[in-house]
């Protein structure tokens, strides 16, 4: 799949050209192309040289970093020790079966991902759901509807 | 305008609390975590709206703040009108016209929005007279939720960043790093270490650089207080942080905040630029010569980037792999340079123990546990929220004075403290005095101060299964028994959570708990037992009931419970609605029927249920 | 130099020496599967474990990884006392759930009188005890082409993009020096293949052996400093040139001393 590789000067102009910066041009990128295409990870180890090797341990090291796309509408279950005893399981199989896919996984028409998140800190809102960006909580079996299909 | 002496920092301060006078009323709009989810920025929005819609003579919009988090997050959204710290509770946006009318404009109050205390049953009107606030101690949190988010004059106007002009142009880093030690403050993030005798070795090594660190992953899940520090208060975090820079000789900082609280990063950002606009932070802070720079790194989703040599590597754009310390990081730490590694809550406390005074601090707490701890108190506690004690204040105090006991009057079973590291305290344990060492003694550990509470719903197998598996994700998978042992750990808990399991399983887990304990290479294995020891010791009882009797007092372990539909159900067809595998079936206004063979016991119709007519057995 | 008391006899070392370089210059025997001279210790197997305490320490016992722990004077080491045992015992023990087909490690444990785990055995289990003596050893070689890949219980070596690698030369160093024979590579003429990709192998001008990779003649020239042109013939060949060399040596001295 090729991906246009056009948005990753802009980026890389953010950070000084070290090893040091790997973390923070991979969140970037991460953001701007919601995964780390491969084409990406290859121009960044060259950009910042580091070996294509390292680059390709850190992003599957650390939990922020994806290697396929996201669905438009991410839906991350925080799973904190909070949530998980207020009834976060629950939620997540609900959405689980409610979109037939697992949490990590990315339905195919790329509408949903559902993630698992440990915990969010806004755990006197538990059990919480985070749809992108709005924070929901607390939040009950039967919102799932709501969590699908709301803005 | 850059400050570039102490005079023109007190000046500053001055002209901001005399503008700040000049508003006869002030709005404080709490945008803290849990504020925030449940609707926060929409209050303050439409506050701003109608605010300038309707001009109240004596006040203006810049009275208006969103703060940091106040505490009471179970209780938000929250609004209180200064001065008399009228407290409004639950408001809701169409609420927001009332009060200006009548607490902004007038000096009234809106009865129905005031906190009732359940046992008076009287509406309160200050909150600081409300027990969830009036049994705090309020150091590292005294601001936040007072002043605005990201407002370096409202910072200032309350004394902020006197205490770093006392530093830098009072003391000597020798005399600060004294005063530190003096106070007795301990590592807030959570083994508790000394900070000032981490302060002296890293000062006293040779080297031509040094590093400040500030640990701002918060990792433990169910604990926010660093969060709703560094977005509310990031301020004090960075005056502590250049004090601590001044004592020991390091022109060079970082902190590392968590990619799970992204306006933590927004917020701090913000703080550093207004510092450094007004010259607190940079080249020649204050014009006193002394130089310091701070730097964001972010965290990308790794629990293990909480110990300190992981976060080191993190820092250096590395995977997250700890080293064995057998050379401690204050003396090789980041680039192998000496660095002082504290958390957020750690360095919140500096600016006040210079402001105040070593002695006034060490007074406050128990021996050897000087000063205060924040905690989240969550999980099945009525008052969910963000509170700070004494050290010493006792777990039935926070949890059922400030708390105000368990949701529904339902049993007390445990509270858990120090995340995946600690463990769960019965109830046998309540009187026992909050500090770290003796949290440690009783099996669990204070941690960076998260304090979930559990109720008699709550299965102790579940929780340290459930820690385990978090756990199992989180190791870095470096040494043998972190990875094998606590994946292991985690099958046999797993065993006994569906039954399986045999007494002789349950020595199994304590030997094998106590090879990882002494066998791992960081903290993060060699804690990881804690909750499953803490919890078999405890509450023994409790595994061997799933082991012997094949059954979960709680009611949370599936292959050992069945659903039922009782005669009570109304027949409104909630359950069928969201059972996954269509075993409820039924007519609305009959009673429905649960076909035990598709039934995969997820609980989803004991939740909705609104008539208790889904039994569980 | 420093004195130490191990296992109840005093030994000296240098001071800050490894503990484990002493114990095996005192042919002690320790296990480590994850120790290699020619990379930094790592700590990660456990096994190299050992009990120190000082007299100081008035009867407490700490553990820790020799291959890691600077010796200093007074310390006084125990390298199988019972609880060091007991640790070798449940890593092994933790190896066989892991690794079921393993020869290596059955042999460890069997050593340690493991025969069976006690734990429930790992499905989809390989031979890789995840030791990182293959990514170091790369690392060290100047090369970095293969690392670990994510992290905790599923934590691999792998090359980049699980593709072939492409900073190999193929020397075949990760290979050759992995403790369960993990890694595979296929010779095939003048090709060698590991990690999917081919490479192709320099002949021996002499006797028409395969020697090392281009690609690695290439690299050590370019980057080491060594003439290409001594790739050309095998070790054995330039052993057996070296009796005509020196000959030619022997002559040209006389030559100049007459």
């Amino acid at each position: 799949m090729n991906h246009d590789l056009g948005r990753l000067p802009a980026i890389f102009k953010r950070y000084p050209k070290s090893p040091e910066s790997l973390i923070a041009v991979l969140q970037d990128i991460q953001k701007e192309y919601q995964f780390l295409p491969s084409e990406a990870l290859a121009e960044t180890a060259r950009v910042l040289e580091v070996p294509l090797s390292k680059v390709f341990s850190v992003s599957t090291f650390y939990n922020a970093f994806s290697l396929h796309p996201k669905g438009e509408k991410v839906i991350r279950i925080c799973v904190g020790t909070t949530c998980h005893i207020r009834g976060a399981k629950q939620i997540q199989e609900q959405l689980e079966s409610q979109l037939k896919i697992k949490a990590g996984e990315t339905t195919p028409d790329l509408k949903f991902s559902i993630e698992t998140v440990s915990c969010v800190g806004a755990c006197a809102k538990a059990p919480v759901v985070i749809v992108n960006e709005k924070y929901h909580g607390p939040v009950k079996v039967s919102d799932y509807k709501k969590l699908v299909k709301g803005k | 305008m850059r400050l570039s002496s102490t005079g023109q920092l007190t000046q500053l301060r001055t002209k901001c609390q005399a503008a700040a006078k000049k508003h006869k009323k002030k709005v404080l709009v709490c945008c803290g975590p849990g504020c925030l989810a449940a609707g926060a920025q929409k209050i303050a929005d439409r506050f701003r709206t109608v605010l300038k819609q309707k001009r109240i003579a004596g006040f203006s919009v810049q009275a208006l703040k969103e703060t940091g988090c106040h505490g009471f997050c179970e209780q938000g959204p929250l609004v209180v009108i200064e001065p008399g710290g009228t407290f409004y509770t639950k408001v809701k946006t169409r609420d927001v016209e009332e009060i200006i009318d009548r607490s902004v404009r007038k000096d009234e109050v809106v009865q129905r929005l005031l906190y009732k205390d359940p046992r008076s049953g009287k509406s309160i009107r200050d909150w600081a007279k409300i027990d969830f606030y009036a049994h705090q101690n309020r150091i590292a949190l005294q601001k936040l939720g007072q002043i605005a988010q990201c407002d370096i004059e409202d910072y200032i106007a309350g004394g902020g960043y006197a205490a770093l002009a006392k530093a830098l142009t009072k003391m000597t880093g020798d005399r600060i790093i004294d005063e530190v030690t003096t106070s007795g403050l301990r590592g807030r993030g959570g083994a508790g270490f000394a900070a000032g005798r981490k302060w002296r070795t890293c000062k006293d090594v040779q080297s031509d650089t040094r590093y400040v660190i500030c640990n701002g992953d918060e990792g433990d899940p169910g604990a926010f207080m660093d969060r709703a520090i560094m977005e509310g208060d990031p301020h004090s975090v960075l005056e502590g942080m250049i004090i601590a820079a001044f004592a020991v000789g390091s022109s060079e900082g970082y902190i590392y905040v968590r990619e799970e609280y992204p306006l933590a990063v927004v917020n701090l950002q913000k703080a550093i630029e207004q510092a450094e606009a007004l010259g607190l932070l940079g080249n020649d802070i204050l014009g006193t010569g002394f130089s310091f720079s701070i730097k964001i790194s972010r965290g990308a989703g790794a629990f293990v980037c909480g110990e300190s040599s992981a976060l080191m590597k993190s820092v250096a754009g590395q995977v997250g792999e700890p080293r064995a310390k057998y050379i401690r990081s204050v003396i090789k730490g980041l680039h192998d340079r000496p660095t002082v590694l504290n958390n957020v809550e750690t360095f919140a406390n500096v600016p006040v123990i210079i402001d105040r005074g070593a002695d006034w601090f060490a007074k406050i707490g128990a021996k050897n546990n000087s000063g205060t701890k924040a905690f989240s108190l969550v999980g099945k506690v009525r008052n969910t929220g963000l509170i700070e004690v004494a050290m010493g204040t006792t777990l039935r105090k926070i949890i059922f004075d400030i708390g105000g006991g368990i949701i529904g009057d339902r049993p007390f079973k445990a509270v858990q403290t120090g995340g995946p590291s600690g463990g769960c305290l019965p109830q046998s344990q309540l009187d026992l005095p909050v500090d770290f060492d003796s949290l440690t003694k009783a099996g669990s550990m204070m941690g960076s101060g998260g304090m979930i509470v559990m109720d008699d719903k709550t299965c102790m197998v579940d929780v340290a299964k459930y820690f385990l598996g978090f756990l199992v994700e989180e190791s870095c998978g470096k040494c043998v028994p972190c990875r094998e042992g606590l994946y292991q750990l985690h099958r046999l808990t797993i065993k006994v959570s569906e039954g399986r399991a045999t007494e002789e399983d349950l020595s199994t887990i304590e030997k094998l708990s106590e090879m990882v304990i002494i066998g791992s290479l960081c903290g993060l294995g060699k804690s990881g037992p804690n909750p499953v020891l803490s919890t078999m010791k405890y509450f023994k009882d409790e595994y061997l009931a799933h082991i012997r009797d094949k059954r979960c007092p709680a009611g949370v372990c599936r292959e050992l419970i069945t659903y039922e539909i009782t005669p009570d159900c109304t027949g409104c067809m909630a359950c069928i609605a969201v059972c996954a595998t269509h075993a409820i079936t039924g007519k609305k206004g009959k009673v429905h029927t649960l076909d035990q063979a598709k039934c995969t016991k997820c609980g989803a119709c004991y939740a909705v249920c609104q008539h208790d007519a889904v039994l569980v057995s | 130099m420093v004195s130490l008391t191990i296992n109840g006899r005093i030994v000296k070392a240098k001071d800050g020496e490894m503990l484990l370089a002493v114990l095996r210059r005192e042919k002690i025997d320790v296990p480590a599967m994850c120790h290699h001279a020619a990379v930094e210790p790592f700590g990660a197997c456990r096994l190299c474990v050992v009990e120190i305490t000082r007299a100081e320490w008035k009867g407490w016992c700490d553990y820790v990884t020799s291959c890691l722990y600077p010796v200093s004077p007074g310390l006084i080491v125990n390298t199988h006392s019972d609880k060091v045992n007991e640790l070798r015992r449940t890593i092994l023990d933790l190896f066989l759930a892991r690794h079921p087909d393993c020869p290596e490690i059955a042999e460890l444990a069997g050593e340690y009188g493991v025969f069976k785990t006690t734990y429930e055995t790992v499905v989809g289990g390989n031979n890789c005890i995840l030791c990182g003596l293959c990514t170091r050893i790369c690392d060290r070689m100047g090369f970095t082409a293969i690392s670990t890949v994510g992290r905790g219980h599923g934590k691999e070596v792998a090359p980049p993009l699980r593709q072939a690698p492409p900073d190999c030369v193929g020397c075949l160093a990760c290979a050759e020096n992995c403790p369960t024979k993990f890694i595979e590579y296929k010779l095939r003429k003048k090709r060698v293949t590991i990690w999917e990709r081919e490479f192709e192998l320099l002949t021996c001008t002499k006797c028409g052996k395969t020697t090392i990779t281009k690609d690695f003649a290439e690299y050590l020239s370019r980057h080491r400093a060594i003439d290409a042109g001594y790739f050309e013939i095998c070790d054995e060949c330039r052993r057996k040139n070296l009796a005509v060399s020196m000959g030619e040596i022997v002559n040209w001295e006389r030559e100049l001393l007459t």
